[in-house]
């Protein structure tokens, strides 16, 4: 099952936060596929959420950017400021705290992978 | 695995450039996204026209501009929350201080013009530049944001406007007329058409613009019209000058005053009288046929003036110090300069107070000059 766009829109900021978290430094693309394949194609990060969202996590200084040629064109790599490192946790913790919300609310038994 | 040539990644950045992306971050994003897709599952000898249009379409719903759209939307927007809590916090501190500095001001206790000089301040500058900023992002057509923007500074300039008349600092008036103007003339007519046309607001924008042409014209009734004004400055100008001849004739039937604290007294007064009447009408003087040279005092604070010259406030503290040396030196049955309540006291009186009070000064020296020669 692929997850819609409306349900990872909401959690797409901290999705990708964890990502240059857990790699250090990464170009859009390499996000996109990382995702996938870490959720076997359940979430696939659509071009038109993820770019946007990467502008807004580099405006509010949560990620900073260095850029390299490779041959004509030039690639974006992202990496996780020290800003964002400290708000990581707390987003993460956030979300964890809305999906048991979510679990009662929606009375949703654990269910495996 | 396909191998793009410089030729093919022109074409694709002239691509996205045409189809309505311009921030050069975001073409740049984007080429190296689709490179990277055409390399990693395009076959070596694939159809690249094709399957680059098949890529770049799964990108948007409906064209490929509204990623650049979305991105903008969420760079504006980052502070959408922040400046809404800002708006509600603003309006509610300014009308709490209003609220107390109108409380102040009617039991006339100290502390009312700070109170509502910074909540009018925090309204014009802080709340109604917030409201606009925020309302504009919710209208939809050029003209809705027209409106909205006109109605923000026609808002702003009668909260400023009120601030400087009571305060009582140039430029109020103008500012009653801009703002009164652009409410009038320019807001209300953009905001009736544009909303009567709309069915679902047509009775709500035809009563806001009944309230909007009451609340003015009831704000219209208590401002004194420019003939009123100027009715007013010739009584003015009559007064003092009828002062003046009163006081020019008990000097003429006195004797001539001898001490020198009364002469000194006598023309710091006429000193600073002709320095007011002079930052008032351009003249030395108020004479006869005043309202014909256009000598009219008007509604000014003497302070205003008084600050602007150094010579001045100089002038007036070496009054003071020698009406506490003459008090000091009066004679039974005369009576003493009462400081108390007079310009030199309460500096924020008007000039024609002011006026009024260095001539009352001037008539008790004359009169306690005249009282040992009638009491012999």
């Amino acid at each position: 099952m692929i997850y819609s766009s409306e349900l990872i829109k909401g959690t797409l900021k901290t999705i990708v936060l964890k990502q240059l978290e857990n790699n250090k430094r990464m170009y859009g693309y390499e996000i996109t596929q990382r995702v996938k394949v870490l959720t076997s194609d359940r979430i696939q990060i659509t071009e038109g959420a993820l770019y946007p969202t990467l502008h807004a996590l580099e405006a509010e200084g949560l990620v900073t950017t260095e850029t390299e040629y490779i041959g004509k064109r030039i690639r974006k790599y992202y990496t996780l400021s020290p800003d964002g490192k400290t708000r990581i946790d707390e987003k993460i913790s956030e979300l964890a705290d809305f999906m048991n919300t979510m679990k009662f609310l929606l009375d949703i038994k654990p269910q495996p992978l | 695995m396909y191998c793009l040539n410089d030729k093919q990644i022109d074409f694709i950045l002239g691509d996205i450039s045409a189809r309505g992306i311009g921030m050069v971050s975001l073409q740049q994003n984007l080429l190296d996204h689709i490179c990277c897709i055409i390399e990693q599952d395009l076959d070596e000898d694939g159809d690249f026209e094709h399957f680059y249009q098949q890529t770049v379409s799964r990108f948007y719903k409906s064209e490929l501009r509204e990623i650049e759209v979305e991105a903008i939307n969420l760079l504006t927007h980052k502070n959408y929350y922040a400046m809404k809590k800002v708006m509600l916090g603003s309006g509610a501190v300014s009308s709490f201080l209003l609220t107390v500095g109108l409380i102040l001001k009617f039991g006339h206790w100290p502390g009312a013009a700070v109170c509502l000089v910074l909540g009018i301040f925090i309204l014009s500058f802080v709340f109604l530049p917030l409201v606009f900023t925020l309302k504009i992002k919710e209208q939809k057509s050029n003209r809705e944001k027209a409106v909205v923007a006109i109605g923000a500074l026609a808002a702003s300039l009668i909260c400023l406007w009120i601030l400087f008349k009571i305060m009582h600092w140039p430029f109020a008036n103008v500012m009653s007329l801009i703002a009164i103007g652009i409410m009038i003339f320019v807001f209300l007519p953009v905001y009736l058409f544009t909303g009567i046309r709309n069915p679902e607001t047509k009775t709500n924008t035809i009563v806001s613009s009944i309230l909007i042409i009451a609340g003015c014209g009831l704000v219209l009734t208590l401002v004194r019209s420019p003939a009123g004004t100027r009715e007013q400055y010739a009584m003015n100008s009559g007064n003092f000058f009828r002062n003046e001849m009163i006081l020019k004739s008990e000097r003429n039937q006195g004797s001539p005053l001898q001490n020198a604290t009364e002469k000194n007294i006598f023309s710091l007064c006429e000193s600073i009288k002709r320095f007011l009447v002079f930052k008032e009408t351009g003249s030395n003087e108020i004479s006869a046929d005043f309202e014909s040279k256009g000598q009219l005092l008007g509604d000014s604070s003497a302070a205003m003036h008084f600050s602007s010259s150094t010579e001045m406030e100089k002038e007036i503290a070496e009054l003071c110090d020698n009406i506490e040396v003459y008090n000091k030196g009066i004679k039974s049955g005369q009576q003493p300069i009462s400081l108390a309540r007079t310009i030199l006291k309460a500096p924020e009186k008007k000039v024609t107070d002011a006026l009024n009070d260095f001539v009352q000064i001037q008539m008790i020296v004359l009169q306690n000059q005249q009282k040992p020669i009638a009491s012999r």
